[in-house]
């Protein structure tokens, strides 16, 4: 009579536990199908292909930005290395004729330079990093004005303009732009290195209990420079991303992006109090937001209604998050 | 110690200036000063060297001074509070708000500085300033509409992407749109509901959207016509239709004219653009200030002029002038 009670309870955490990994997922199928039943169009392959297309920017971003929630931490800066890096790529091929190849890594780095200055503040001077990034994206977007002296930059077609574009007839049979691929990849990558290595679990640790962490001999402080110097770098990946999409180093380029990112992750299940997140999850929160947006648009709903709806949302799921929370305590 | 000192000796030097200034003012040499929203845009310096042109001519001296960046209200406000200080002759104002910058204007006025306002409007304020010197935005979207009608042959349905909530001037281009294409009884507006928002990127996806939502099954769209009404949504609008290999096979016109958008005039990608006259503006900001100064009267409202250019007209010297007015004439030192 005894065990019937706990057993119970363990199945109604393990049923609150399903509802942490697949949830995101759910909701992404829920908004979908909602859209679909209005307008048969979003469901085309045309559509999905424009969606994943408009899924990339955010979602590189945001793996990254995920890193950095786990570990408790914040990256306000992140939309602005993203312009800062697609000026340094158009810069680089533009003025200094660099191979594109060598142009987007040369942005990349930025990005890297910039997360590593993060990270650097924040663990050096204790400072917090809301804060520091806060200091940071306005630093590191007047960087970008200045080298682009506050004017686009174009840089002309090369086949990185092919990386985020819609695919031409002939190559059809990728399913999705090189960009979006690049993006998966990475995503697989990043979620094995967070499940299986040491550096992975610490990251975790940090953003779970830091000072435990560090009685365990984590070394907090490393990590937190990992962290940042990582969110950087795919943000500077994305500003490749921005820059392949619109042909330009744009200076005042993803205002506010940093916003979208990190409501992507929180949509999927990323928690701000840190220990938690997935890749996944924050993938698929950066595509229910283009779902909806897209979903609008196609429907010709004003574009308060997609902005209005996409709030309901991030504040659903964080709904579902705190329930999740108090039913598993 | 000498820390004691410094309040004194800023007093003094304040007290200095000021006298000189005034000095200054008794051999009727005018000094204007020209405040932007911003420095570094093309638009700005356009309206800078307008202004140097005019001070040249009609020999005065300008300050030029503008806040860093397009968006900082508090230090354009500050910067007039310093002109009105330095009691300069007389202030053009580009009001990055307008309504923020009614107070400054109003204290500069009865100050006895005389405030000339370009480029954007500022709030129930006709009995304060001396003039207004800036584009009609309304006739620039007028212009759009008959211009797009002539087009697509005075039938079709057509898209107008606006901009941003919020923003004045592009929210008179629209109205102007709009009041003018309903006069065409063969054209329908199938869209106009959607917003680009403020970045390019954002331009191009709400582009793609509608492009997605207006696409026929034999892959071509059904519409004739669309309208952006700024740079970012004309480049967003652009870019999306040429990734979708569409560019070209619906008529297209957008405003203003940034070198990514003449190069798209070139190619036929897009059929017309109305372009607003920003060193006309510096020049007769400058202008109608001194001319208030010197005891004329001047008009309170100054119309600069929209101009719609085509490809053909690319050639023609007066709108090369136009869309790359030679700027290193008149800012080089």
């Amino acid at each position: 009579m005894m065990a019937l009670p706990k057993k119970r309870a363990i199945s109604f955490e393990k049923r609150w536990s399903w509802l942490n990994k697949f949830g995101p997922l759910l909701a992404l199928f829920l908004v979908f199908f909602f859209f679909a039943a209005f307008n048969s169009k979003i469901a085309s392959f045309n559509a999905l292909e424009i969606m994943v297309l408009q899924t990339v920017i955010v979602g590189v971003a945001a793996i990254g930005m995920t890193l950095v929630i786990i570990s408790a931490g914040i990256d306000l800066s992140a939309g602005s290395i993203i312009a800062l890096s697609s000026v340094v790529t158009a810069l680089l091929m533009k003025d200094f004729a660099l191979d594109p190849l060598v142009a987007a890594l040369g942005g990349i780095a930025a990005g890297l330079i910039c997360g590593l200055l993060n990270g650097l503040l924040i663990t050096r001077l204790r400072l917090v990093p809301f804060i520091v990034t806060l200091g940071t994206l306005l630093v590191v977007r007047g960087v970008a004005k200045g080298l682009a002296r506050s004017i686009p930059i174009n840089a002309g077609q090369t086949w990185l303009s092919g990386l985020l574009a819609l695919l031409p007839p002939d190559r059809k049979w990728m399913l999705i732009p090189p960009g979006a691929w690049l993006m998966v990849l990475l995503a697989i990558i990043v979620a094995g290195f967070l499940r299986y290595t040491k550096l992975g679990r610490h990251i975790f640790a940090v953003g779970s209990n830091e000072d435990t962490a560090r009685l365990c001999g984590v070394a907090v402080e490393r990590v937190k420079v990992f962290v940042y110097a990582a969110a950087g770098t795919f943000a500077g990946l994305s500003g490749l991303m921005l820059m392949s999409y619109q042909e330009q180093g744009d200076p005042t380029g993803a205002v506010g992006l940093e916003l979208e990112i990190i409501a992507a992750v929180v949509i999927g299940g990323g928690s701000l109090s840190g220990g938690e997140g997935s890749i996944l999850g924050s993938l698929v929160g950066a595509m229910i937001m283009t779902v909806i947006r897209t979903g609008c648009q196609l429907n010709g709903w004003p574009t308060w209604v997609t902005q209005a709806v996409t709030g309901i949302v991030i504040i659903v799921a964080l709904a579902v998050d705190q329930l999740r929370h108090s039913k598993i305590d | 110690m000498i820390s004691r000192f410094v309040p004194y000796i800023l007093c003094s030097l304040t007290l200095g200036f000021l006298s000189c200034n005034q000095g200054k003012n008794a051999q009727e040499e005018l000094t204007i000063a020209v405040i932007p929203k911003g420095t570094t845009h093309m638009f700005w310096q356009s309206i800078h060297a307008g202004a140097v042109k005019a001070a040249q001519e009609l020999d005065v001296n300008i300050l030029w001074v503008g806040p860093e960046k397009e968006d900082d209200r508090q230090q354009q406000i500050t910067l007039v509070d310093t002109q009105i200080l330095a009691q300069v002759d007389g202030i053009v104002l580009a009001p990055l708000d307008d309504m923020a910058l009614r107070r400054p204007v109003r204290t500069a006025v009865t100050n006895n500085i005389p405030v000339v306002i370009i480029d954007s409007g500022l709030k129930d304020s006709e009995d304060i300033y001396t003039s207004f010197v800036a584009t009609d935005n309304r006739e620039g979207g007028r212009i759009a509409a008959r211009e797009l009608a002539r087009l697509i042959g005075g039938h079709g349905k057509v898209i107008l992407l606006r901009y941003q909530e919020g923003s004045a001037s592009t929210d008179n281009r629209e109205q102007g749109f709009l009041e003018q294409i309903q006069e065409f009884e063969g054209i329908t507006v199938v869209s106009d509901e959607q917003y680009a928002g403020a970045t390019k990127a954002q331009a191009q996806q709400a582009s793609e959207n509608l492009i997605l939502r207006f696409k026929a099954s034999n892959g071509m769209l059904a519409v004739d016509g669309v309208f952006c009404p700024n740079e970012s949504s004309t480049y967003g609008m652009l870019q999306a239709l040429r990734r979708n290999h569409l560019a070209g096979k619906l008529k297209f016109v957008g405003f203003d004219a940034a070198e990514s958008m003449i190069e798209g005039l070139r190619q036929d990608e897009i059929h017309g653009l109305v372009v607003q006259n920003p060193f006309r503006m510096g020049y007769l900001g400058v202008k109608t200030m001194v001319q208030h100064l010197r005891g004329e009267p001047v008009e309170k409202r100054i119309d600069t002029g929209v101009t719609f250019v085509g490809k053909e007209d690319l050639s023609r010297p007066e709108i090369r002038n136009l869309i790359d007015p030679n700027l290193e004439k008149w800012l080089a030192r």
